[in-house]
């Protein structure tokens, strides 16, 4: 067995044992890398072609390497958010995400591709190219965070950070097979996560297994003065136990969604789950989310572009990225820089935010949604005074093939439904893995109360123990095979 | 159809962006297309529902008045192509 | 037919810096004359990922300010993002307090055209984020025809007030004593120095004129002034323009106009105003103030000018001319009272500070702050003065004496030579003496009958007084030099 297949749980237990050294891991992953990266594409930049040195090698993640969403401020590494305007900037400071890894003794191998500041649930809005799936290098790997989840998922690091704003972390964990947590509103900082819907946006993990999970969340949660919005009071435990239980437990599926349609993998997969969860000892029960199965998906892109147009207004050449510097008035400075920086999906959402936010659009549409939000959040108050959990699909079906788009953004964005009330509710939300269906990963999500994440990590150890963890994918090395076999015939 | 091009193309200059022919017809679609979605807001009785502002109600945390200069400050400034000696230099500022 | 007369309708808003040392949002000085650019970090220059840290000593600033413009706590306030794309603004808005402000209503007196008290009604203050300074090539400096314009964001993302009025004024010089009235209780509180010079108070005013024949003309706008000059100034300018419209028969357009101090007249901006609704900045949650807070700030809230110069003339009979002086700065109030402290007679004292504090601090270009004799020693010197044992004319020599020496009262007077109490008694009768023997001839020409219209006697007088230095009493000279003639 290589290092590189191996989790960041065996990793730290080997490193402490000393059965193989921190440079061993490093070459391992380095080499994967190299091996997969023509496949799957999955880095904007790379920062292993010197042997990145730990900070604290004595730490909980002493040594161990790491790939972070390019929307995470690394200080002195080019930093995209996937992005033409924000050019070669290197931010002067780290995300605070970063410095806790860093400081834990974490090396970053590089910084991994995305959607456009977020936007897009393909890994296909990017300034750099789409990534492709590890499973199936003809597929989308999911995104916003489709590179975190493509590179735990074929094997170039241990654990990954992304960010989740309405299923960004969520999504691609479960085209990628592996597992993903975007935690409770305020869980983990934001200072240093370039911002896409700021009330909505929030930091998370991908790795192979739960308990790595909890190792990765008891490293990066936690308060910070830099974030107003970070948790102050509550004191969370990350720490992995063994005699964890769902005995009297609550889990509700949502009745609205019983009628929608799934792909049968999704559905298989679901009815296993309920098994397993009923055979532990759990209740299995229904709650019924009319606001929120009818109106979610209007209210988040709503609020995320009204939001995402103000966070976005900062990019005018001025201070830092992509510029022009013949410009002969501010005016055509800044209508120059924006028109050719921004993608696509991007400028969309910049002119529907400003749209909606128009003194004459603002009750109706901004203000309005602020409204429905207040209802979503009641509903699911309501929901988990009558349930422990929400066990739910993240897509409808399965990755799809990479360029496949739909015409109607719309129908797009609806496929979002099972994930963005979550955020909407500021809720933490568990994409676990549950088998596959041929050579793709189908994962499901279990949702918990705000500040449960701990609890919701122990459930997802359990579903991990009976229905087993995802193995590491491939990473088109087949499929290069296949093609090297064609091409000599 | 809510918003004409031209009404479409006044908002993407209001956001400093041109677009093309091709971009102007399809922000047209999208918009069009987002703002009927989100007609459904209208089946809703929200007169007496407070707008969400945060997840769970959370006061607004307050820093001491303390000065901690940044140390990077020349950092900040090598990333932009507009610094002329310690200034941010742009071009002409029409408007006013 | 009448003639048609007009009446202004005023609003006003103000922009104060509040008094803090470090910038509303982050911990970067807001020391703005350092070298350009050097007092910004990633949080005020707007760079991606950055989140904002609201001072808890601004919202303290801003209470102290809420309270003297007599305004009320809110106890739960929001923060907005103000949108517009200008290469001062770093994040292209404005994080701003405009649309839940932390403070209610409240009020400002002033005088009206009859010399009567009227309220201008404050509608609310506001925090908000100052942004950066622009320096324009052009050779004048201005804006106008600068082909570039060179950024420092010392300033960005340091703390302001706005302060927006009702429309209650109703004349030029009427915004002029609301804002002179304002800045002078705001510096009280203590919630800002609002140094003029510094650019810490800036205005811009909403005008438009009301017919006597029914017409309203419409609102404009007037940025841009700087100065209480050029806020008198540009509200007489836009008055007499929108009269002029009016009495044309013309329509008074609703517009922004930028007062131009240099030319001294107002012109249509060119920049199109989007009034664009403000969304709420996610990245702050709401200011939550409670009872006990406000409380705690309302109780070091010092007494107010006007209060305390009412106080002056009703307990202390201090003519109101002299009271308003010595209650312009709160300084030079404290110092006045610290002289009653110590026992000085209240009129006596705000007379002495009135008018020689004030010419010694002026004539060296001076503050109160930097007067170096203690309000004690003052109190004792005006003591001495009004017990006779020293002459105003004295009094003040010991005074100039002690400023430019830096010494006390008994050193001065011994200096300057000065006997105490004066010459008298038996002192006079020695000198009448001494005189009387250096001139036997006079003596001779009195007592001779001679000296019919008194001319020898006021020569003998006046070479007492000389011998005394001006320490004796004229009329008690006169009875010596008739008692040793005799």
């Amino acid at each position: 067995m290589e290092l590189y297949e191996l989790n960041l749980y065996m990793l730290t237990e080997g490193l402490k044992a000393k059965k193989f050294s921190a440079s061993e891991i490093f070459e391992s992953c380095k080499n994967r890398i190299d091996k997969c990266e023509d496949n799957i594409r999955a880095l904007i930049t790379r920062t292993d072609s010197t042997p990145q040195t730990s900070e604290n090698p004595e730490g909980v993640l002493g040594g161990i390497p790491t790939i972070l969403k390019d929307n995470l401020c690394t200080r002195g590494i080019r930093t995209t958010a996937a992005s033409k305007i924000l050019g070669d900037w290197k931010p002067p400071y780290d995300a605070t995400a970063w410095k806790l890894l860093r400081e834990s003794g974490a090396v970053l191998m590089g910084k991994a591709n995305m959607d456009e500041f977020a936007m897009g649930n393909t890994c296909g809005n990017s300034a750099f190219g789409p990534t492709h799936n590890p499973n199936d290098i003809s597929r989308v790997p999911g995104g916003s965070s489709g590179g975190s989840a493509a590179a735990v998922s074929a094997g170039y690091v241990p654990f990954s950070l992304g960010s989740d704003t309405g299923g960004s972390i969520r999504q691609p964990a479960s085209f990628c097979g592996v597992y993903g947590l975007k935690p409770t509103y305020g869980m983990v900082s934001r200072y240093g996560l370039i911002s896409y819907g700021s009330s909505l946006d929030q930091i998370g993990p991908f790795a192979r297994t739960v308990r790595d999970l909890q190792l990765v969340m008891s490293v990066i949660s936690g308060h910070d003065p830099m974030d107003s919005s970070s948790f102050r009071d509550k004191a969370h435990d990350f720490t992995h136990r063994e005699d964890v239980s769902l005995k009297g437990k609550r889990v509700a599926v949502v009745k609205e969604f019983q009628g929608f349609g799934l792909d049968a993998p999704i559905s298989e997969a679901m009815k296993r789950t309920l098994k397993v969860l009923e055979d532990e000892g759990a209740i299995i029960t229904e709650v019924s989310l009319p606001v929120v199965s009818k109106y979610a998906v209007a209210c988040y892109y709503a609020l995320a572009m009204s939001e995402a147009h103000t966070n976005l207004e900062r990019y005018d050449g001025v201070r830092l990225g992509y510029t022009v510097k013949d410009a002969t008035g501010i005016k055509e400075m800044f209508e120059r820089v924006r028109s050719y920086g921004f993608g696509a999906e991007v400028k969309a959402r910049i002119i529907a935010g400003t749209c909606l936010t128009e003194p004459t659009r603002c009750e109706e549409y901004y203000v309005a949604a602020t409204k429905v939000r207040t209802l979503i959040a009641q509903e699911f108050s309501r929901a988990f005074g009558e349930t422990d959990y929400i066990i739910q699909p993240v897509t409808p079906s399965l990755p799809g093939k990479i360029g496949e788009a739909d015409d109607d953004a719309m129908k797009g964005y609806e496929t979002d439904l099972y994930t963005l009330p979550v955020n909407l509710a500021g809720l933490p939300g568990l994409s676990f893995f549950t088998g596959y269906a041929g050579n793709l990963p189908v994962g499901l999500q279990l949702i918990g109360r705000r500040w449960s994440d701990s609890e919701l990590l122990d459930a997802g150890i359990i579903l991990e123990r009976h229905l087993g963890s995802p193995k590491i994918a491939d990473g088109g090395q087949a499929t290069a095979r296949k093609k090297l076999y064609l091409e000599e015939r | 159809m809510k918003l004409t091009s031209e009404e479409v193309n006044e908002i993407a200059l209001e956001s400093r962006l041109l677009l093309n022919e091709q971009e102007l017809a399809s922000a047209v679609r999208y918009i069009n297309n987002f703002l009927d979605a989100l007609d459904c807001f209208k089946e809703l009785d929200l007169k007496d529902v407070e707008p969400f502002s945060f997840a769970e109600a959370i006061e607004c945390p307050l820093r001491d008045d303390v000065v901690t200069p940044f140390p990077y400050t020349e950092a900040i400034l090598h990333e932009s192509e507009h610094v002329d000696g310690s200034y941010f230099k742009v071009p002409r500022i029409m408007e006013e | 037919m009448p003639e048609l007369t007009f009446t202004p309708v005023i609003g006003i808003e103000i922009h104060i810096r509040l008094k803090s040392d470090s910038k509303l949002f982050c911990s970067c000085s807001t020391d703005t004359d350092a070298p350009a650019n050097t007092n910004i970090c990633p949080v005020c220059m707007g760079l991606p990922g950055t989140l904002p840290r609201l001072n808890h000593r601004v919202v303290e600033q801003g209470m102290l300010a809420g309270f003297a413009l007599n305004c009320g706590i809110r106890p739960k306030s929001l923060f907005f993002r103000k949108s517009y794309f200008y290469p001062d603004l770093p994040k292209g808005h404005q994080v701003s307090q405009c649309d839940l402000p932390i403070t209610t209503s409240g009020y400002i007196e002033v005088h009206d055209a009859e010399g009567k008290l009227k309220k201008i009604r404050v509608h609310h203050l506001h925090l908000e984020e100052d942004v950066g300074s622009l320096h324009h090539s052009a050779s004048d400096g201005r804006l106008e025809g600068a082909d570039t314009s060179y950024v420092d964001y010392n300033r960005s993302g340091t703390p302001l007030a706005e302060i927006v009025s009702e429309p209650d004024v109703s004349s030029s010089a009427e915004a002029v004593e609301y804002v002179m009235t304002l800045r002078r209780r705001v510096i009280y509180s203590g919630a800002s120095e609002v140094e003029l010079e510094k650019g810490m108070m800036r205005f811009d005013a909403n005008v438009s004129m009301k017919c006597s024949d029914g017409r309203w003309g419409k609102k404009v706008e007037v940025k841009n002034m700087n100065s209480f000059k050029a806020l008198e100034r540009a509200i007489e300018y836009e008055i007499k323009r929108q009269k002029k419209i009016m009495l044309q028969g013309g329509e008074v357009k609703q517009e922004t106009r930028h007062w131009n101090d240099a030319k001294g007249v107002t012109s249509a901006s060119r920049t199109k105003e989007f009034y664009r609704k403000f969304i709420v900045e996610p990245d702050l949650p709401p200011l939550i103030i409670s009872q006990e807070w406000i409380d705690r700030v309302a109780a070091r809230m010092p007494e107010m000018p006007d209060v305390r110069a009412n106080r002056y003339v009703n307990d202390w009979s201090i003519p109101r001319e002299v009271a308003d002086v010595l209650t312009d700065d709160r300084n030079l109030a404290d110092y006045f009272e610290a002289c009653v402290k110590a026992g000085a007679n209240p009129v006596r004292a705000a007379h002495w500070v009135r008018t020689e504090v004030l010419r010694v601090l002026n004539e060296n270009g001076q503050k109160i702050s930097d007067f170096k004799m203690k309000p004690e020693v003052l109190a004792g010197l005006v003591a001495k003065v009004d017990d006779g044992k020293l002459s105003t004319t004295q009094g003040k020599e010991v005074f100039d004496y002690m400023c430019a020496n830096g010494s006390g009262i008994d050193e001065a007077v011994k200096a300057l030579g000065i006997t105490e109490g004066g010459v008298a008694g038996n002192a006079l009768a020695d000198i009448v003496a001494s005189v009387i023997s250096a001139n036997p001839d006079v003596l001779d020409e009195i007592k001779s009958g001679r000296d019919k219209k008194g001319k020898k006697l006021k020569f003998l007088q006046g070479l007492v007084m000389k011998e005394t230095k001006g320490q004796a009493k004229p009329q008690e000279v006169a009875e010596a030099i008739a008692e040793a003639v005799k």
